[in-house]
């Protein structure tokens, strides 16, 4: 049994732990209390919370300058919206002065835009993030790797963008576990005929009913939960390449730019190794429910296992 | 008043100078500014050269960031740094960026280049320093085709909903852009009537005339419900006839004898 629980309103609690503790913490809406849950928020904090209306890239140039004068703002609004439609006020006015400007973006994946349809669903986020320099990227699992992502993010000191969902989150770990950024978290450590990387909670479920399906039939798959983005955790990532000799990415995002490429990137320089990617494969999706979109877009735990399979035939070669 | 003057043609000289010196830049979009930029560095921003981020300092965003040679000699003459690294512009490891990059140039309150973001930027600030509760004021200018940006008017509502008083924006409208005549490129005029029906606070002056640049700050410093708009009738390259209203100087490094020519009509012996 799956239980859902809102990364939306995960990080607005979090971002409250951070409020009641240091003045310094304002948050900017693009009118995204709503989406946020945060309207109740709002109201407590009147004087901390701007809400300048359907306008993202105001949203994030009022950012800089709330984070050039000493202040450590958030931005909540659609991870689209705020990715691609403010990608110069990110990298211009946030990045490049290196400022401490944390992003939520919301329905990051098909499954976060589900029946919205493509206008809402972002699968390009966490990408356009990654290409930030000195921009930490962050894809939780859930809500409680949100919250932990919040507060841990707060303390970075360069801008930092965190992937939210549709509020309709499968909830991956049960219980609290001692979650550290810029590492990674090991949901299967044993396993040595392949890896799998994967990040997002439904993901994560499907990969690991992928791990056991493949375990009957005697296929041992190590599984890693990828959670931040930038700046990966080489030395673990690495150690489980060694380990498995084979990976398989599994990501609800475009397979060119985020945890695929990632991995690619990494295993290219410090340990090749053959790695099959799943993700968007160069497409968009169309609306849906969540579950049965991923499965119809070749995230189902079909596709993982028989990506499993195709990396033990790679290491052959 | 002299002094203003005196500072202004001390801007003028020093942009067509480092332009000249380095080889590359904007000459006529910074000449139109620097009467304003003396105003406002040699006259009336609370700003300290010995502790340039004071955090109750007044504040100056050059939205066209394009023009920033201007910015930096007033920086440099106002003491922020050495005169003697306004050559330096451009040039690898300079502290002058091509455009403004507030984390090299002490002194710079705003990273800007990317056009339309200014009074975006201003707002924030604004909006930080009243949660720190200081008397400050944040000054912006933005071009006037810069304001063919969408996101400028986004930020125009946002200043008036969240009562910006102590924002105070200057648009310098000299009536060309990168392109060509504003009225060729594009449908921005009228902007006065753009402005009031935003709800701001609007004056409309002669962008080089000193005592209508002090009196219209002073106005708008007392205005503290709304933002302040300053529409500034400018001169595209004023200061040096073979430049003023020729929008072949807006990116153009002058000759050996061209910059002379230059500096002797601004009155220099530089």
């Amino acid at each position: 049994m799956i239980h859902l629980e809102s990364t939306r309103i995960a990080a607005i609690e979090g971002i409250e732990t951070l409020m009641n503790t240091d003045k310094r913490y304002v948050m900017v809406f693009a009118d995204s209390v709503k989406v946020f849950r945060a309207v109740e928020f709002v109201k407590k904090y009147p004087d901390r919370c701007f809400d300048v209306g359907i306008a993202e890239q105001n949203a994030v140039a009022v950012a800089s300058g709330l984070a050039s004068s000493g202040l450590i703002p958030f931005v909540a609004t659609y991870a689209g919206f705020l990715t691609l439609r403010a990608c110069d006020q990110i990298r211009t006015f946030v990045a490049y002065p290196h400022l401490p400007v944390i992003f939520l973006g919301a329905n990051g994946g098909i499954a976060g835009g589900e029946r919205e349809g493509v206008t809402h669903q972002f699968i390009e986020d966490l990408g356009i993030a990654r290409m930030m320099p000195g921009m930490t990227v962050v894809s939780p699992a859930d809500a409680f790797e949100t919250r932990q992502a919040v507060l841990q993010g707060a303390q970075q000191e360069g801008p930092v963008y965190i992937r939210i969902g549709s509020g309709r989150d499968p909830r991956f770990y049960e219980k609290p576990y001692p979650f550290q950024l810029n590492k990674v978290s090991v949901v299967e450590e044993r396993g040595n005929d392949a890896v799998i990387f994967a990040a997002g909670g439904a993901i994560l479920h499907r990969a690991r009913e992928a791990v056991q399906r493949l375990k009957a039939e005697g296929v041992e798959t190590a599984l890693v939960n990828v959670h931040t983005l930038k700046p990966l955790d080489a030395e673990t990532i690495v150690s489980y390449l060694k380990k498995t000799r084979g990976a398989v990415t599994i990501e609800d995002h475009t397979v060119i730019g985020g945890l695929g490429s990632a991995i690619a990137e990494l295993a290219t320089q410090q340990f090749p190794v053959p790695i099959v990617r799943l993700g968007l494969q160069d497409t968009f999706a169309e609306s849906g429910e969540a579950e049965p979109l991923l499965d119809a877009y070749g995230m189902g735990v079909e596709d993982i296992c028989k990506a499993v399979k195709q990396v033990l035939l790679l290491k052959k070669l | 008043m002299n002094t203003l003057e005196e500072a202004a043609r001390q801007i003028r000289k020093d942009v067509v100078t480092m332009i000249y010196e380095s080889g590359d830049g904007h000459p006529s979009p910074a000449l139109s500014i620097a009467d304003i930029l003396a105003v406002l560095y040699f006259h009336v921003m609370n700003i300290d050269p010995q502790n340039p981020k004071k955090p109750d300092r007044d504040r100056f965003i050059l939205s066209k960031g394009h023009a920033c040679t201007a910015l930096y000699a007033a920086l440099a003459r106002r003491g922020f740094f050495p005169v003697s690294a306004l050559s330096t512009f451009r040039s690898l490891h300079s502290i002058l960026q091509g455009h403004p990059y507030q984390n090299k140039t002490p002194g710079l309150d705003s990273t800007t280049g990317s056009l339309g973001h200014g009074i975006s930027i201003g707002l924030g600030m604004a909006l930080a320093c009243r949660i720190q509760r200081y008397q400050n004021y944040i000054y912006v200018i933005i071009g006037d085709g810069e304001q063919e940006e969408g996101l400028i008017w986004e930020a125009a509502m946002a200043a008036v909903k969240y009562r910006a008083g102590r924002l105070i924006v200057f648009a310098d409208c000299n009536g060309l852009q990168s392109g060509g005549k504003i009225s060729e490129v594009s449908g921005l005029e009228p902007l006065l009537p753009k402005w009031e029906a935003f709800g701001w606070h609007c004056q409309s002056i002669n962008g080089h005339n000193i005592e209508q640049i002090l009196s219209a700050i002073q106005n708008a410093q007392q205005v503290l419900d709304r933002p302040s708009m300053i529409l500034a009738r400018t001169i595209k390259g004023k200061g040096v006839p073979f430049m003023e209203n020729n929008n072949d100087w807006h990116k153009k490094v002058p000759t050996k004898e061209e910059l002379q020519q230059a500096l002797k009509a601004l009155g220099g012996d530089q």
